[in-house]
C-alpha cells in the first residue's frame, strides 16, 4: 500500500545502497588469502539473506494499519524490558550478559530496546499540554528503565545511544534549546575539570548562551553555581577513586593506555585505514585485513576494511552516502506534521547518526573504543534488521502523512 | 519557528560530525598515508606471546629429576605465505609434514593468520644450521629458541608434557593456553600443571623492516612472563635408582618406599617403565607400538591398577576381629588341619600340613588361612566393607598424581545384584577375609596402610611434593594440607598386629624371614594372591623398618611372579639393607622366578620350595599365604 506521491523512494534507495556497500565490505572481510588459496567464510551470504529479510520487514511494516502499529508499541516495549531482565541470567559471553542464543542466531534485546524506547518516549513527551519540565522528566524516566538494565549487562557504549536520542527528541518536541543546554552543561563541566584553565572560558560561554536565551537572572545564577561546583568537585571525587578504578576510566577515554587490549585494536585499525592511502589497495587485496590483526573486522571494525581497500576516496564516498541519507531524514522531519511522529523520526535519526559517528570515529582513533557496530554496514543480522525497521518506521510515517490531522 | 530551529540544530550537528570524520580521515589516509603504508608493509606491529619457563622438578636433596634444555623450534606465520606448493615441498622434505597436515594447520589458524604456528619442535642444531641458509626463500618460516623437558631417568611419576591437543585447547583456552602451548599430559606434570606452568607474558612487537621502533604503542604495556614454580619432591634419587636397578629385570610389578613419619614417597618404581623423553620428539610408530606392548610400560602399577591383595590384607581382618571384640589377642580359633570345612565345602589353607589352633599373632606369623576363615564367620560383610574403607582400602589415598584407582570391596548388595538374590554370602566372605575373591587394592593403598600401622595408627596421605621453590616458596602443607586420619584400631589392637608382623619376619617359622636385615627390626607381611591374570600368584611383601623409631615402609608387588615370601621379601631386604647401609648384603642377586628367566640364565632352585603355592585352578579362592 505504498502511496506513490508520499513514499520516499530516495530514502529507500539510499538504504539499499548502504546495505549493498556493507555486503561488499563483508565479502572482503570474510576472505582470507593464504598463498594461492582463498578461503571465504559464509558471513557474506548470511548478511545478504538478512538484507532481504530486512527489506521484507519494511514492506510488511508499511502494510500494517497505523492504529495497530500504535497499539503494539507499548506491549512490545514491556516485553522488551522483560527480555532485558531475563538476558541478565543467561551465561556470560566475554564477561557480559547480552545475548540470547537461539539455534545459532544471537538475539540482543538491547538492540530492539533502542527503537522501542524511542517510539515510547516520542509518544509520551509529545502529548499536548505538557510543561517542558514534565517532558524532560518523563523522557528521562522512560529512558532510565532500559538504560539501567543495559548498564548491568554491562554494555556502557549502548546506553550512550539512548541519551543522544533523548536529547534530539526533546529538541524536536519543542523543548527550548537552552533546557537541553542546561542538561548537557554538567557533563561539559566534568570534561572541562580535567584542565582547570578552561573552566572560566566554558562558564562564560554558558552564561552568554543562557543570557541570549532570555533566562531569568536567578536561573542563570543557579546554573552557573551548580556548574562551578561540579567542575571543582570532580577532581576531588577523582582522587577518592582507587587506582584500578581510575585506570579503568582512563583506559576507556584513552585506549592506548592498554596496548594489549583496546589500544592494540585501534592501532591495528589505524594502520589498516592509514595504509589504504588515497586510492586504497583494491577490493579483496587488503593486506592488514588478510593478516587478521583485528578479530572483529567484519563487525565493529568493518570500516577498517573499507578504509584499507578503498582508500580515502572510498571512505569519503561512504561518508557522503551516509550524509545524504541523514540529510534526507532531517528534511523529512520538517515534512511530518504529527508531533509524535516528528519526534520519533528525530530520535531514530539521532540514534543512527550517533552510532555511525562513534563507530567510524573509533576506527580512526577519534573516539574511545566501544562495541557499537556501523549501521547497515557491519555484519550482524539482528542489528541490521532493527536498523532497517527503524528506517521503515520513518518510511511508514511519510507514507501515512496527511491521513490524520 | 521552533520547528526550523530543531532542524537547524540537526543540520549543524550532521555537518560538524561529517566534517570531523572527513578531516580525520584526510589526516590519517592522505597526510600520513605513506607512513602507515610503510608500517603495513613490514606488518610487524603485533602482540607476541612470551612463553614462561616451566618449573623444574627436583628430588628432596635438590638434585634434578626433570630439567629444561634449550630447543630449536620452527614457526610458521600463515598470513605471510606466498608460494604454498614450494613451502609444502620444503616442509615435507625436511620435517615430514605432509601437504594435508599443513593445510589443516593453516585452516585451523585462519582467523589469526598473523599468529605463529609451531610446526616442529626440538629440531637438531645441525639440521637448523643447514636449513637456515634456505630460510630466505620462506619469509613465513622462522626459527626460534624455546625450551624442552629433559627427564633424567625413566619413571612413571613425573609424566611428560606435550603439545596441547584440540580437546584440551577447547577446555583450557580460557586459562590462556594457545594452540602452541605445552601442557602436562600425565603424572606430576599434569597434576601440578598450575604450579609448573607459570604465566605467559605478552610482548608488543613494533619495529619496522629496518628494526626501528615505530613508537605506536606504549612499550611499558609489555607483560613479563612469570616463570613456573620449581617443585621439590620427597623422592630420593639414590634410593629411586637403587630400587629401579634392584628390581629383577623382565618382571612386572611395583615398589613403593615411603617415609613413615612424613608420608613422603622416597622411591616410586613401577616396572616395566618408559622414558618420558620419548614424548619430547615426534613418536615413531615402532616406538608407539613398543609403548603399547602387552607388558604395558605406560601403566603405573602403583596407582593405575588394582590387584587382589592376598595375605597382606589379613592384618585388616585381624584388626576388625580384635576391634569388635569377637576375639582377643589370646583367643584361639578353629584348628587348622590343612583347611576347614564350612557348610559342605572344604576351604583349604595354603599349608596342607595344617597349623593347628592359632591365636592372632601366630596366625599372622604363619599366615594361617583357617584362623581368618573362622573369624570371618563371625563378621558382617558390610561391616568389613566399612572397616576396609575407614582403613583407606578401596578409597583413593589422594596421592598427588592424576587418575588414581579406587580399588574395590564388595558389599552384600553388590553380590545380590551380581549373582542374584539368593547368593550365599558366607563363601565369599570367607575368601574376602584372606584378601582373595573380589577385593582389589592398589599398591599405594597397601603402602599407606602399613605405614599407618607402623605409625601406631596414624594414617598420613602418601605424597610426592615436598615444597615449591623459585618465585614462591610453599610447603606441601600450605598448598594442599595433608589428610591425616586415625585407623579404626585401638592401641592394643595395633600392638597385637605389630607383634604379628614382627613375628612374620623375625620369629622362627615366619613366612617373611627373607626380609630380615641387620641394623634394624623389620616388620612385614607376605602375600601370594591368586588372580585371574595367570596361574602364578602375585607376590606381595609389605614391610617396614624400625631402628630406634619407625623409619620407612616398603611395598613390593610382583605381578604373577610367585610366592611373596620367596620373591618379594628378599627384594625388600635388599632395599632395607641399602637404606640401613649394609652395602655388602646388597651384592646378593635378587631371585628371579622361572617364568621370567631368559634362556641364558642358569636355572636356580627356589629358595624355599614350600613357599611356592600349589596351583588350584578351579577354586582360586581357597588359597592364600
Amino acid at each position: 500500500m505504498i502511496n506513490r506521491k508520499k513514499f520516499d523512494f530516495v530514502l529507500l534507495a539510499l538504504l539499499v545502497c548502504l546495505i549493498t556497500m556493507g555486503c561488499i565490505a563483508i565479502f572482503s572481510a570474510s576472505t582470507t588469502v593464504i598463498g594461492q588459496h582463498i578461503r571465504i567464510e559464509n558471513n557474506w551470504w548470511k548478511q545478504i539473506i538478512f538484507a532481504f529479510v530486512s527489506l521484507m520487514a519494511i514492506a510488511l511494516l508499511i502494510r500494517i494499519p497505523m492504529p495497530i502499529f500504535d497499539i503494539v508499541v507499548l506491549p512490545l516495549f514491556i516485553m522488551n524490558l522483560l527480555a532485558l531482565v531475563v538476558v541478565l541470567f543467561t551465561p556470560a559471553v566475554n564477561g557480559s550478559h547480552r545475548w540470547f542464543s537461539l539455534g545459532g542466531i544471537n538475539l540482543q534485546p538491547s538492540e530492539s530496546a533502542k527503537l522501542l524506547t524511542i517510539l515510547m518516549v516520542a509518544r509520551i513527551i509529545s502529548r499536548e499540554h505538557l510543561t517542558e519540565y514534565r517532558q524532560i522528566l518523563y523522557g528521562f524516566l522512560l529512558v532510565l528503565l532500559p538504560v539501567a538494565l543495559i548498564i548491568i549487562e554491562p554494555d556502557f557504549g549502548t546506553t550512550l545511544v539512548f541519551w543522544t536520542s533523548l536529547m534530539a527528541m526533546l529538541i524536536a518536541a519543542d523543548v527550548p534549546i537552552f533546557y537541553v543546554l542546561l542538561i548537557v552543561s554538567p557533563i561539559v563541566s566534568i570534561v572541562c575539570s580535567i584542565w582547570l584553565p578552561i573552566i572560566p572560558v566554558w562558564l562564560i560561554i554558558l552564561i552568554l548562551l543562557l543570557i541570549r536565551a532570555r533566562l531569568s537572572w536567578v536561573a542563570i545564577t543557579v546554573a552557573s553555581i551548580i556548574n562551578v561546583f561540579i567542575s571543582l568537585i570532580t577532581p576531588v571525587l577523582w582522587m577518592g577513586l582507587k587506582d584500578y578504578q581510575q585506570n579503568r576510566i582512563l583506559t576507556f577515554i584513552d585506549p592506548t593506555r592498554d596496548p594489549l587490549g583496546a589500544g592494540y585494536q585501534i592501532i591495528q585499525a589505524k594502520i589498516a585505514i592509514g595504509s589504504g592511502s588515497v586510492w586504497g589497495k583494491g577490493w579483496l587485496l587488503g593486506t592488514q585485513k588478510n593478516m587478521n590483526f583485528l578479530p572483529e573486522h567484519h563487525t565493529d571494525f568493518i570500516f577498517s576494511v573499507i578504509g584499507e581497500e578503498f582508500g580515502f576516496v572510498g571512505s569519503v564516498i561512504l561518508l557522503c552516502v551516509f550524509a545524504i541519507f541523514f540529510g534526507r531524514i532531517i528534511k523529512n522531519i520538517g515534512e511530518l506534521k504529527v508531533k509524535e511522529r516528528k519526534v520519533a523520526t528525530a530520535g531514530i535519526m539521532a540514534y543512527l547518526m550517533f552510532q555511525m559517528f562513534i563507530n567510524i570515529g573509533m576506527n580512526i582513533g577519534l573516539v574511545p573504543a566501544t562495541g557499537i557496530p556501523l549501521p547497515f554496514i557491519s555484519y550482524g543480522g539482528s542489528n541490521l534488521l532493527i536498523n532497517a525497521i527503524s528506517v521503515g518506521v520513518i518510511l511508514k510515517y511519510l507514507n501515512e502523512r496527511g491521513f490524520i490531522k | 519557528m521552533t520547528k526550523s530551529h530543531a532542524i537547524f540544530v540537526y543540520r549543524i550537528s550532521l555537518a560538524v560530525l561529517f566534517s570531523l570524520l572527513v578531516m580525520s580521515l584526510f589526516r590519517l589516509q592522505v597526510v600520513k598515508g605513506k607512513t602507515y603504508q610503510r608500517i603495513a608493509e613490514s606488518n610487524f606491529v603485533r602482540i607476541r606471546r612470551v612463553v614462561a619457563t616451566r618449573g623444574e622438578i627436583y628430588d628432596h636433596k635438590f638434585r634434578p629429576i626433570v630439567s629444561n634444555v634449550p630447543s630449536h623450534n620452527l614457526f610458521l606465520t600463515s598470513g605471510k605465505i606466498h608460494n604454498f606448493p614450494a613451502l609444502s615441498r620444503f616442509l615435507a622434505r625436511n620435517f615430514g609434514i605432509s601437504e594435508a597436515e599443513l593445510h589443516e594447520l593453516v585452516l585451523k589458524q585462519r582467523f589469526k593468520t598473523y599468529e605463529e604456528i609451531l610446526l616442529a619442535d626440538n629440531i637438531p642444531y645441525e639440521t637448523m644450521l643447514i636449513l637456515s641458509e634456505q630460510m630466505n626463500y620462506y619469509p613465513e618460516l622462522s626459527f626460534r629458541i624455546g625450551s624442552t623437558r629433559n627427564y633424567l631417568y625413566p619413571n612413571l611419576f613425573t609424566g611428560y608434557v606435550g603439545r596441547i591437543n584440540e580437546k584440551e585447547y577447547e577446555q583450557y583456552k580460557r586459562e590462556d593456553y594457545s594452540i602452541n602451548s605445552y601442557i602436562g599430559k600425565t603424572g606430576l606434570e599434569r597434576y601440578y600443571e598450575v604450579l609448573l606452568r607459570g604465566r605467559d607474558g605478552r610482548e608488543i612487537v613494533q619495529v619496522d623492516a629496518q628494526g626501528r621502533s615505530l613508537d605506536l604503542l606504549n612499550e611499558s604495556g609489555n607483560i613479563k612472563p612469570l616463570n613456573g614454580l620449581s617443585v621439590v619432591l620427597t623422592i630420593d634419587n639414590d634410593l629411586q635408582e637403587f630400587v629401579s636397578n634392584t628390581f629383577p629385570a623382565g618382571m612386572r610389578g611395583a615398589v613403593v618406599v615411603t617415609d613413615i613419619r612424613s608420608g613422603g614417597i622416597l622411591a616410586y618404581v613401577s616396572k616395566p617403565d618408559y622414558d618420558p623423553n620419548l614424548f619430547m620428539q615426534k613418536i615413531s610408530p615402532e616406538t608407539w607400538a613398543n609403548l603399547n606392548r602387552s607388558e604395558k610400560p605406560m601403566l603405573d602399577r602403583i596407582i593405575h591398577a588394582s590387584y587382589p591383595p592376598g595375605s597382606v590384607f589379613k592384618p585388616l581382618t585381624a584388626g576388625l576381629g580384635l576391634e569388635s571384640g569377637i576375639v582377643t589377642p589370646y583367643t584361639r580359633l578353629a584348628s587348622c588341619v590343612g583347611g576347614m570345612k564350612i557348610g559342605n565345602r572344604f576351604f583349604k589353607c595354603w599349608h596342607a600340613g595344617g597349623h593347628g589352633s592359632t591365636n592372632v599373632v601366630e596366625a599372622l606369623k604363619v599366615s594361617c588361612d583357617v584362623y581368618f576363615y573362622d573369624l570371618s564367620l563371625k563378621l558382617n560383610l558390610d561391616k568389613m566393607k566399612d572397616y576396609a574403607r575407614n582403613s583407606h582400602f578401596y578409597s583413593k589415598t589422594g596421592i598427588d598424581l592424576p587418575n588414581e584407582r579406587t580399588g574395590f570391596f564388595p558389599s552384600t548388595e553388590w553380590y545380590r545384584k551380581t549373582f542374584g538374590k539368593n547368593v550365599g554370602i558366607i563363601g565369599h566372605k570367607v575368601n574376602l577375609s584372606i584378601g582373595q575373591g573380589e577385593v582389589l587394592t592398589t599398591p599405594i593403598q597397601m603402602n599407606a596402610f602399613y605405614a599407618a600401622i607402623a605409625n601406631d595408627g596414624l594414617w598420613i596421605q602418601p605424597h610426592l611434593l615436598k615444597q615449591t621453590v623459585g618465585r614462591g616458596k610453599l610447603t606441601r602443607e600450605q598448598l594442599i594440607p595433608l589428610a591425616k586420619k586415625r585407623l579404626p584400631m585401638s592401641a592394643s589392637t595395633i600392638k597385637s598386629i605389630q607383634e604379628g608382623l614382627w613375628s612374620v619376619v623375625n620369629a622362627p617359622g615366619g613366612t617373611g624371614a627373607n626380609a630380615r636385615v641387620n641394623g634394624g627390626t623389620v616388620y612385614g607381611k607376605t602375600g601370594s594372591a591368586e588372580n585371574s591374570m595367570g596361574k602364578t600368584t602375585h607376590a606381595w611383601f609389605c614391610g617396614y623398618l624400625v631402628t630406634t623409631k619407625p623409619e620407612i615402609v616398603v611395598t613390593v608387588f610382583l605381578e604373577n611372579a610367585g610366592g611373596g615370601g620367596a620373591l618379594a621379601a628378599p627384594i625388600t631386604a635388599r632395599i632395607l639393607n641399602y637404606y640401613v647401609g649394609n652395602l655388602d648384603e646388597i651384592k646378593k642377586i635378587a631371585p628371579i622366578p622361572p617364568q621370567f628367566r631368559s634362556i641364558e640364565q642358569p636355572e636356580a632352585e627356589p629358595e624355599d620350595a614350600s613357599e611356592v603355592p600349589e596351583s588350584l585352578p578351579v577354586q582360586p579362592e581357597e588359597q592364600g599365604q
